[in-house]
């Protein structure tokens, strides 16, 4: 075995390998780490992030991006919000209006993005300020509060002692990595992304499959936006402002490429878990925030590193 | 560019409406007074009530108010402040974004001789006129409040709001202060929470994994990240046992008082804070004679007053 | 003339495979010298050994007198070894001259050296021009890069090359994508630089211009060195058996296939600018050769047929049916498959493996509902594998792995799994090695055997004669003539291609 193959070997698995050393060293420095309250605590932390950083993982690897996640999490939020209050509507409702206003979102991103043929870069960062005017124009500027009890068990509810947001997070990984693995849909998005002329002129529909990818990326969007609004109990404007970055951050954590073609959800999760453990850890031990930014900025960058070095050394 | 565009476009439209009612409001020579206000953010709920107070009030006086958002940004605030000058208002009321950056804007309008008064928070540049409160006494009025409740002792962990804003740094200073006076009272842990519910939601759940039972009081900078303790102490279910206490008095946080969840908030007052300001710039407009500070005390809200607070 | 670089017990190995067993190499001055070997052979990793990309893991290289040691690019390219690669590396919104001096602008800006930093554009134009000029080409140093053609770019190389003061240039497939009128100018300029004592080392699958242009032949196979002979001792023959190491008595297989039904028929066909009124018909069992120039609308005629062009009049029909195929999609649901001549374009997907790209067009076949069927997937690729002697270290390997030949092989499984009635061939051996070249050519008889109507177009005059049934001759834009396998000639279709 040369040096060049284990380098490879190591970026395959980098990721992995650096969060278990980074738990390790953790679970070392601090005992409060390595607890299960405090484990159910950074789960219920990273699902939001988690959520959108697997919907921007189908878009990365069809070599877009999508810069509104923060914004869709704000009207999918508030929407579900205004149905929500307590004795007005069944539970069902504020869920399903804020799961369509997250599809009708996602899927207005789509229908730009391939109509116009404009770059995903600008057009969602129009629909990001799109959105978050929206949102504002919703709640008029503040937020709803006073939310019935059944939505606010969403985000702050326990099954069998295990925070729903987990549950929901554990389910919405398994519906995702099957989506990517075992789907046609799934198997379209790689190729769209590997080489588009080439995936197209395979016959695939490379319209229907961009759609269906920034559709699903608002409808995850609109899962972590209505569980923020249940975590917090109320639906805020304002929220979600600059979750995009995280989502993307964790994506390209876990190994997928900006290029496109390339990433895994389990990637993704170690990723949006990775950012998690650390900004809980270095609350653990009382860290400025400011040098939790800096310490997340290294992390990013490491990771690309890795990932180039990788492709380089085939 | 963009700014002063709009700016002259709905001074325009101002103006076409001028025409039609001209009761009140007017200067010497009959004209309806403008005045310009910038405000900080109008996606903070505090400061749309501010704003939509002065509002009010303009239309009750009389007068053209054109509100524009700075979006946070003291660069934007000070273009806004140009082109307000540049459109020849007759008085200018800014909320500042902050301490230092948006200075500049004050001089601005200084040297221009256009009246313009800070509302809400202050700048390193004196203007015509300051109406607001003082941070430190909010800040005071809480930690004395834990004191008391906690007879003198106790650990206490603090919630920041942004670093460095003014807000931050005088509720900073007024806590302090309150501690030093107190020996018995420890500060445990202190870290930002970014005036937002959710990461201070976040914080608070670490600082339970870290500090359980030994926490004895909560002080947040603002109602939104005291909110944010208050939801993770109830699902730890130690918010009985930890009192929590912050500043604002939004509609939120007066309903958790009445609930008994939020132990207290410190009521600043919007709606006089925007009235003042109005009044305040009229005046100064007319050049009448005007208060050179008016300051709108705070007053704290518990469980037994806030029937007064809520509407 | 005096050799101006030699290697000697050359080897480089990756991951424990040995890329380069042992070579040896001499380079006269003022010689060219073709480098001949199979796709794999070792070719590529040599000359990047050569131009410092890549560092060998033994042996020796001397050039004029010294070793060359730990040299990066850089250095290999100041001491006068320049490549032209086969994906020509320009930048395209630059102008002609500012590529050429790339990298240089401080010197040719001719001003002192504390103001050098200024850019001299004049300066470079001027330079550029009498360059160009000298290498007689016309080609406007002003002009942007992305407007030129891609011999123009080639030239352009050239004339960087040269103005770098090489010594030794390497051309890596340099005729791969330019007309025969072009390879002419190419040519002459190759001997141009001879009478100025530059040597060449080329690199080339064409046999023809082997023997046309190089002086020496070395020969390279698995790694190995072969054998190095003067061009004008070896023949096709040998030199293609010392390639494959073995002989290839028959390279394209006899036509035994039956005419069939009328599978495609085409009437009037035309695309402003393109081409106009093509009329021809192609039945079941046949090969239809399309044969012209670079540019004569041979590959835009495919493109309109398989639904990623909108022609402007015209009717294509499928077994007599009309058709209007708006999408790649409705192409290959009415049966048509396309096997592009930019295969990394839009052959395969890189990151892909062999067993995704080769289902990619058929996964309406393996399919359950919305999950993919894996074990049919699996069972069409290994039969694939199989049918199609697909070299690949299992299905799983990524496409990019693979040689040129095997990647073609991938491209033409995917459509075949598509089961279509009717293939066009765009340039299916190109970049491919002679060996994989006679499976290729046996696999399309063999399709052809099966029923299916093939379009085959190739500007390989040997390869059109040898497989077609008939052959359809177009220049620039226009069909000038249908000819029958008996009576095409390489004369014949020349004289119509050029009409």
């Amino acid at each position: 075995m040369d040096k060049s193959f284990r380098l490879q070997r190591f970026t395959q698995y980098g990721i992995f390998l650096a969060f278990a050393l980074i738990c390790i060293a953790l679970a070392l420095s601090t005992p409060r780490f390595f607890t299960i309250p405090n484990l159910m605590i950074i789960g219920t932390q990273v699902s939001i992030n988690a959520l959108l950083a697997f919907g921007v993982t189908f878009v990365i690897i069809t070599g877009g991006i999508d810069l509104s996640l923060g914004s869709m999490v704000a009207v999918a939020g508030v929407t579900a919000a205004m149905f929500a209050h307590p004795d007005t509507y069944p539970l069902l409702v504020p869920l399903f209006a804020g799961l369509a206003a997250g599809v009708f979102f996602g899927a207005f991103n789509g229908f730009v993005i391939t109509k116009s043929k404009v770059p995903p870069f600008i057009v969602t960062l129009g629909t990001m300020t799109i959105g978050r005017g929206l949102a504002l124009i919703l709640s008029k500027g503040r937020p709803i509060s006073n939310l019935s009890d059944s939505f606010n068990f969403i985000g702050g509810g326990n099954v069998f002692g295990i925070p729903f947001p987990i549950i929901i997070l554990i389910i919405a990984f398994m519906v995702c990595s099957v989506i990517l693995n075992k789907t046609v849909l799934g198997r379209y998005m790689y190729a769209v992304g590997g080489n588009e002329p080439a995936a197209r002129a395979s016959g695939i529909n490379v319209t229907n499959v961009k759609m269906w990818v920034y559709t699903l990326c608002g409808l995850l969007s609109a899962v972590g936006g209505i569980l923020l609004t249940s975590r917090i109990t109320t639906g805020q404007p304002n929220a979600g402002a600059g979750f995009e970055l995280d989502a993307i951050a964790a994506a390209i954590i876990g190994g997928t490429s900006t290029s496109g073609g390339t990433g895994t959800m389990t990637g993704t999760l170690i990723g949006a878990l990775l950012i998690g453990v650390i900004s809980n850890s270095l609350d653990l031990l009382n860290v400025t925030s400011y040098y939790q930014q800096v310490v997340m900025g290294i992390i990013i960058i490491g990771a690309v590193v890795l990932d180039s070095m990788g492709k380089k050394d085939r | 560019m963009k700014y002063i565009l709009i700016a002259a476009l709905s001074i325009a439209i101002a103006s076409c409406n001028q025409s039609q009612k001209s009761e009140g409001g007017e200067n010497g020579s009959g004209k309806k007074l403008v005045v310009g206000a910038t405000m900080l953010s109008m996606q903070n709920e505090f400061i749309v009530n501010v704003s939509d107070e002065m509002e009010a009030k303009a239309k009750e006086l009389g007068v053209e108010l054109i509100t524009v958002d700075a979006e946070r940004s003291a660069l934007k605030q000070v273009e806004q402040v140009e082109s307000f000058i540049a459109q020849g208002v007759d008085a200018i009321i800014m909320n500042p974004c902050e301490v230092e950056a948006s200075s500049p804007a004050v001089k601005l309008a200084m040297d221009a001789n256009i009246p313009i008064i800070n509302v809400n928070s202050e700048t390193s540049a004196k203007p015509t006129a300051f109406v607001g409160s003082d941070d430190t006494e909010s800040a005071r009025i809480a930690m004395k409040y834990l004191a008391e409740k906690l007879n003198g002792k106790g650990n206490v962990l603090i919630m920041h709001g942004f670093m460095g804003q003014a807000a931050q740094i005088k509720r900073d200073n007024g806590a302090k202060e309150i501690l030093k006076a107190n020996p018995g009272m420890k500060l445990l842990a202190e870290q930002t929470g970014e005036w937002d519910r959710a990461k201070a939601m976040s914080l608070m759940e670490n600082w339970i994994q870290s500090y359980g039972s030994k926490i004895n009081a909560v002080f947040a900078h603002n109602d939104e990240m005291g909110m944010g303790a208050v939801k993770a102490l109830e699902a730890a279910g130690l918010k009985d046992k930890v009192i929590v206490v912050s500043v604002d008095a939004i509609p939120d946080a007066l309903q958790s008082v009445k609930k008994g969840a939020l132990n207290a908030t410190i009521f600043q007052n919007a709606q006089e804070q925007g009235g003042k300001a109005i009044e305040t710039a009229v005046k100064a407009a007319k050049k009448e004679k005007f208060e050179q500070e008016v300051l709108i005390p705070f007053q704290l809200v518990t469980k037994e007053n806030v029937g007064e607070y809520l509407k | 003339m005096g050799t101006i670089l030699k290697v000697s017990n050359l080897s480089k190995s990756f991951s424990g495979v040995k890329a380069l067993d042992n070579i040896h190499f001499e380079l006269k001055r003022g010689e060219v010298h073709a480098l001949m070997g199979e796709n794999g052979a070792g070719k590529s990793t040599f000359m990047k050994i050569l131009i410092g990309l890549l560092a060998p893991d033994s042996g020796e290289i001397i050039f004029e007198g010294q070793e060359l040691r730990n040299s990066n690019v850089g250095d290999t390219l100041r001491r006068g070894i320049s490549m032209i690669h086969q994906e020509i590396l320009i930048i395209p919104e630059l102008t002609v001259a500012q590529n050429i001096f790339l990298g240089r602008e401080k010197e040719i800006s001719g001003r002192k050296r504390w103001a050098s930093g200024w850019l001299n554009d004049i300066s470079s134009d001027k330079k550029a021009a009498n360059l160009l000029q000298e290498m007689g080409v016309n080609i406007d140093p002003k002009a942007k890069m992305k407007y030129l053609s891609v011999a123009q770019m080639q030239m352009v190389e050239i004339a960087k090359a040269i103005s770098n003061e090489a010594k030794v240039i390497i051309m890596d497939e340099p005729t791969s994508a330019i007309s025969d009128k072009e390879v002419e100018t190419l040519f002459k300029i190759i001997k141009d630089l001879k009478t100025k004592g530059v040597s060449v080392i080329y690199i080339s699958h064409k046999m023809d211009e082997i023997f046309e242009i190089s002086d020496t032949i070395t020969v390279l196979r698995d790694g190995k060195y072969i054998a190095t002979q003067s061009a004008s001792e070896l023949d096709k023959q040998s030199l293609i058996s010392m390639m494959v190491g073995r002989e290839i008595d028959h390279m394209f297989p006899e036509s035994n296939s039956e005419k069939g039904e009328l599978a495609l028929s085409v009437r009037a066909l035309s695309k402003k600018g393109q081409f106009s009124d093509i009329n021809f018909e192609v039945h079941a069992g046949e090969i239809l050769g399309f044969a012209g120039l670079m540019g004569a609308g041979r590959t835009e005629i495919a493109r309109v047929i398989f639904g990623l062009d909108k022609q402007d009049s015209g009717e294509i029909r499928i077994k007599n049916k009309s058709v209007i195929n708006k999408t790649p999609r409705q192409a290959i649901e009415n049966g048509i498959g396309y096997v592009s001549e930019d295969r990394k374009g839009l052959g395969f997907i890189p990151g892909m493996s062999v067993k995704d790209n080769t289902t990619l067009a058929s996964m309406s076949h393996h399919r359950k509902g919305i999950f993919i069927n894996k074990s049919g997937e699996e069972a069409s690729t290994t039969k694939m594998i199989a049918d199609l002697r697909i070299k690949t270290a299992g299905m799983d390997q990524k496409v990019t792995y693979l040689s040129g030949g095997n990647q073609q092989k991938v491209v033409i499984g995917k459509v075949l799994l598509a089961s279509p009635e009717i293939i066009i061939l765009d340039e299916p051996t190109r970049g491919v090695d002679v060996g994989a070249k006679f499976e290729i050519y046996k696999l399309i008889r063999s399709l052809a055997d099966k029923g299916i109507a093939i379009i085959m177009i190739s500007s390989e005059l040997p390869e059109i004669l040898g497989m077609s049934d008939r052959i359809l001759v177009l220049s620039k834009g226009k069909q000038t003539a249908i000819l029958t396998s008996e009576e095409a000639t390489q004369e014949l279709i020349m004289k119509y291609a050029v009409a």
